[in-house]
C-alpha cells in the first residue's frame, strides 16, 4: 500500500530516517520509528503468519496491540506484536508459524 | 517497596488524563499508567472537527484537542508512565502493572479505570483473512502512520465510527466501494453519512457481508440483502472486487480490571460495565470509573465525566470541600447532559425517532440512503432562498452542536438556547460571504449559495477538505446530495484560511437551476 505523503487535513506529511530490515532474508526498508507492520504493509507484506493447526493465513487486525494476530519472529523471538514494536536498523522479521519460524510439516 | 499515589488513573485517554488533571489542579499528585507508547487515547486519530458547543471543544478537530490535554497534564505536572500495562487491581486498591519485563506493585489511595473500550468483531466466512481490519485500525494506519490501509475498500457498519473512518479514507485517496449495514437505517449522524454520500459512495443498508474472498489476503467481499427476520435474501448477493474490509460494528467497554477488582458489574446497552453513580463510584469504595469504561459514548463526553471523577475524587481524599465539588459537579453535568439530548441521545438507542423537535418531519432518505432527498430539503429552517449569497444549511436532525451561530460574524444564524435545535438562517439580516459558518459547521452541512450571481448562473461555496485543491479555472463535475452528476461546474474560488482549520472553501459556477442541488465537486481529470 502507499504512503501518504500529501494529506487534506495532516498536510505534507514528512518522512523519517529510512532504515533497513530483512524480510524472511529479502532486504527491505522502512522508516525508523515506525511499526514493523507499516513497513511491512507499505512494501505489499500483507501476511505475518500462518496458524498451527489449520495453517492459515493471518495480518493485521486492530493495529493497536489488542488483537495479537499480527504477530512475528523478530530477531528471532516470536510473538512480537508487529503493529506497535517500532522498527529499527536491522531487523531481522520472519513470518511465524504456530509460534515458531518453520513451517509444520503436514 | 510498594510506591503510594494519592491517585491512580488506568489509562491517558481522554476520561483519564481530563480526571488526572482536575485532580492535579485540586492539590493531588495523580500518576496516569497507559500501555501505550504514546498518550492520549485514540483521539490523536480523530482528523475531524468535533460536535457540541464551545465548552465541549466543538469544531476543534480530535487531535489538536488531544495535544491541549497533554499540554494541560504536563502544566499541572501530571506524571504520565507509558508502555505500563495494568495487569492487575485489587479491592485494596493495589495495582500491578507490567513496564517491559517488570512488574512493579503500587498502591493508590484512590484508583480511577479509564480504559476505554475495544472493537467488536463480527464473523463471516472469511473474516480472519489479512486485509480485514477494524475500522479504527484503518484511521491508526492513515492518520498515525500515514499509509493507506488498502486501495479499495468495503466498510461494514454505518453508525459513527464507520461514516466518520469512511470518510477519512476517501481523504487519505482510498476508494469505498460500498456502506453496508445489516439494519434497516443509518445509525450515525445524517451530516456524516451526507458528506459521504455525496461523494458518490453508496449505502446498502439490510444488507451484510456473505464472505471474504481470497486465498492468502483479501481480494474481494460478498453481501447480500438480510430480510426482516435477519435472513439472508436468496439471489441478492452483489460482488465487489477489494483489497480491504472495514469493520465499524460497535465497541465494548474494556472492564476486565473492574470485574478483576470485585466491582459490582451489569449488563447494558452500552455493554458489560460496571454499577455506577452519576459521579463514578464504584460498588468499591475509592475505585472510580469514567469514560467509555463505563459506558460507551463520546470523546467529548469521556472528558467531561473524567473532570466529574477528578473533583469526587479531590473530595474523597480531602483536597476539596464539600460545596465547591458540588458547584463543580452541577456546572459539568450540565454539559454533560447537553450533549445527551437530541435525535441520537442514550434513551432514544434503536428507537426510530420521525419528527424533529420542531415537529417536522425527519429525512427518511437520509436514514435509508445517506442524502436528503431533494423533495424532503425544502422543509428545513435552515434552507431559504435569498436573493444575493447567503447560507443553506442542510443540517436536518437534532443533534447536540451550535458552532455555527456563533460562527456569523453578522448574526444571520440563529440556534438558540437548546444546542439541539435546528438552526434558522435570519432573513432580515445581510450575509457577507464570509464562509465562517461553512468551516465551523463539524458536519460539513453549510453551503453559500448565490443563485443568480449573472444571468443564468449563480455560485455554491461548499466545505472541500480533499487533496490536491482544485485552482480557479478549473472545469469538472458538480454532484447532487446523492453523489451523481448534476451538471459541469468552474471553479471560480478557493478559499483557504488559518481560521477555517483545513477546511476549505470551493466555490464553482453552475447554471442557476442547480445551485439548489449542486453539493459537491469532482474535477476532470488531466490526462498524464
Amino acid at each position: 500500500m502507499d504512503r501518504i505523503k500529501h494529506h487534506p487535513v495532516l498536510g505534507e506529511i514528512k518522512e523519517g530516517k529510512v532504515v533497513a530490515f530483512t524480510y524472511n532474508g529479502q532486504k527491505l526498508e522502512g522508516l525508523e520509528g515506525e511499526p514493523i507492520a507499516t513497513a511491512l504493509r507499505v512494501a505489499g507484506v500483507m501476511v505475518h503468519r500462518y496458524t498451527n493447526k489449520k495453517h492459515e493465513p493471518r495480518g493485521v487486525f486492530c493495529a493497536i496491540g489488542r488483537c495479537t494476530d499480527c504477530v512475528m519472529v523478530v530477531d528471532g523471538k516470536p510473538n512480537i506484536r508487529t503493529c506497535i514494536t517500532p522498527l529499527e536498523e536491522g531487523m531481522v522479521v520472519e513470518t511465524q508459524y504456530g509460534a515458531t519460524t518453520k513451517e509444520a510439516q503436514v | 517497596m510498594m510506591k503510594r499515589y494519592d491517585l491512580v488513573v488506568i489509562g491517558a485517554g481522554p476520561a483519564g488524563l481530563s480526571a488526572a488533571i482536575e485532580a492535579a489542579k485540586n492539590g493531588l499528585h495523580p500518576v496516569v499508567f497507559d500501555e501505550n507508547a504514546k498518550p492520549g487515547g485514540q483521539l490523536f486519530k480523530q482528523i475531524h472537527k468535533f460536535f457540541g458547543s464551545k465548552e465541549h471543544k466543538a469544531k476543534i478537530r480530535g487531535f489538536r484537542i488531544g495535544d491541549e490535554l497533554l499540554e494541560e497534564a504536563k502544566q499541572y505536572g501530571v506524571e504520565v508512565v507509558l508502555n505500563a500495562t495494568v495487569i492487575g487491581l485489587y479491592q485494596e486498591k493495589e495495582v500491578t502493572v507490567r513496564v517491559k519485563d517488570e512488574v512493579l506493585h503500587v498502591k493508590g489511595d484512590s484508583i480511577l479505570v479509564a480504559t476505554g473500550a475495544s472493537e467488536n468483531m463480527v464473523t463471516f466466512p472469511g473474516w480472519t483473512l489479512p486485509g480485514v481490519i477494524g475500522a479504527g485500525a484503518a484511521q491508526t494506519m492513515m492518520n498515525l502512520h500515514h499509509i493507506k490501509p488498502g486501495n479499495k475498500v468495503l466498510m461494514l457498519g454505518t453508525g459513527n465510527v464507520g461514516l466518520v473512518v469512511s470518510y477519512q479514507l476517501l481523504q487519505a485517496g482510498c476508494e469505498v466501494v460500498a456502506l453496508v449495514d445489516a439494519a434497516p437505517r443509518i445509525g450515525g449522524y445524517g451530516v456524516h453519512a451526507a458528506k459521504v454520500a455525496r461523494c458518490g459512495v453508496p449505502y446498502y443498508l439490510s444488507h451484510t457481508i456473505v464472505k471474504a474472498e481470497g486465498k492468502e489476503c483479501v481480494e474481494g467481499v460478498t453481501i447480500a440483502e438480510v430480510g426482516p427476520d435477519w435472513k439472508k435474501v436468496a439471489g441478492s448477493e452483489k460482488h465487489f472486487d477489494v483489497d480491504t474490509i472495514c469493520l465499524a460494528v460497535g465497541l465494548s467497554p474494556m472492564s476486565q480490571l473492574l470485574k478483576q477488582a470485585g466491582c459490582e458489574m451489569e449488563d447494558t446497552k452500552g455493554g458489560y460495565v460496571p454499577k455506577c453513580d452519576v459521579k463514578g463510584n464504584t460498588s468499591i469504595p475509592g475505585i472510580f470509573a469514567a469514560g467509555d469504561v463505563s459506558g460507551i459514548e463520546e470523546a467529548s463526553s469521556a472528558m467531561i465525566e473524567g473532570r466529574i471523577s477528578g473533583a469526587v475524587i479531590s473530595n474523597y481524599l480531602g483536597y476539596l470541600e464539600e460545596d465547591k465539588m458540588d458547584a463543580r459537579i452541577k456546572e459539568l453535568e450540565q454539559a454533560l447532559s447537553s450533549l445527551r439530548k437530541g435525535m441520537f441521545a442514550p434513551e432514544n438507542r434503536g428507537k426510530l425517532v420521525t419528527k424533529t423537535e420542531e415537529d417536522l418531519d425527519v429525512s427518511m432518505n437520509l436514514l435509508e440512503k445517506g442524502y436528503v432527498a431533494e423533495d424532503e430539503i425544502e422543509r428545513y429552517p435552515g434552507v431559504t432562498h435569498l436573493v444575493g449569497i447567503h447560507p443553506v444549511m442542510e443540517c436536518t436532525q437534532n443533534i447536540p452542536c451550535n458552532p455555527c451561530q456563533d460562527a456569523c460574524p453578522k448574526g444571520c444564524i440563529s440556534i438558540g438556547d437548546n444546542i439541539t435545535s435546528l438552526p434558522v438562517v435570519k432573513t432580515d439580516t445581510a450575509c457577507i460571504g464570509c464562509g465562517m459558518c461553512v468551516a465551523s459547521c463539524s458536519g460539513q452541512a453549510i453551503f453559500l449559495v448565490n443563485e443568480e450571481s449573472e444571468p443564468g448562473f449563480g455560485t455554491v461555496t461548499l466545505p472541500y477538505e480533499f487533496y490536491p485543491l482544485p485552482k480557479v479555472g478549473d472545469l469538472g463535475i458538480a454532484m447532487g446530495r446523492d453523489g451523481k452528476e448534476v451538471c459541469k461546474a468552474e471553479v471560480v474560488d478557493m478559499k483557504t484560511s488559518k481560521a477555517f482549520d483545513q477546511t476549505n472553501l470551493l466555490t464553482i459556477k453552475v447554471p442557476t437551476k442547480m445551485t439548489t442541488k449542486a453539493r459537491f465537486f469532482t474535477a476532470i481529470k488531466k490526462e498524464a
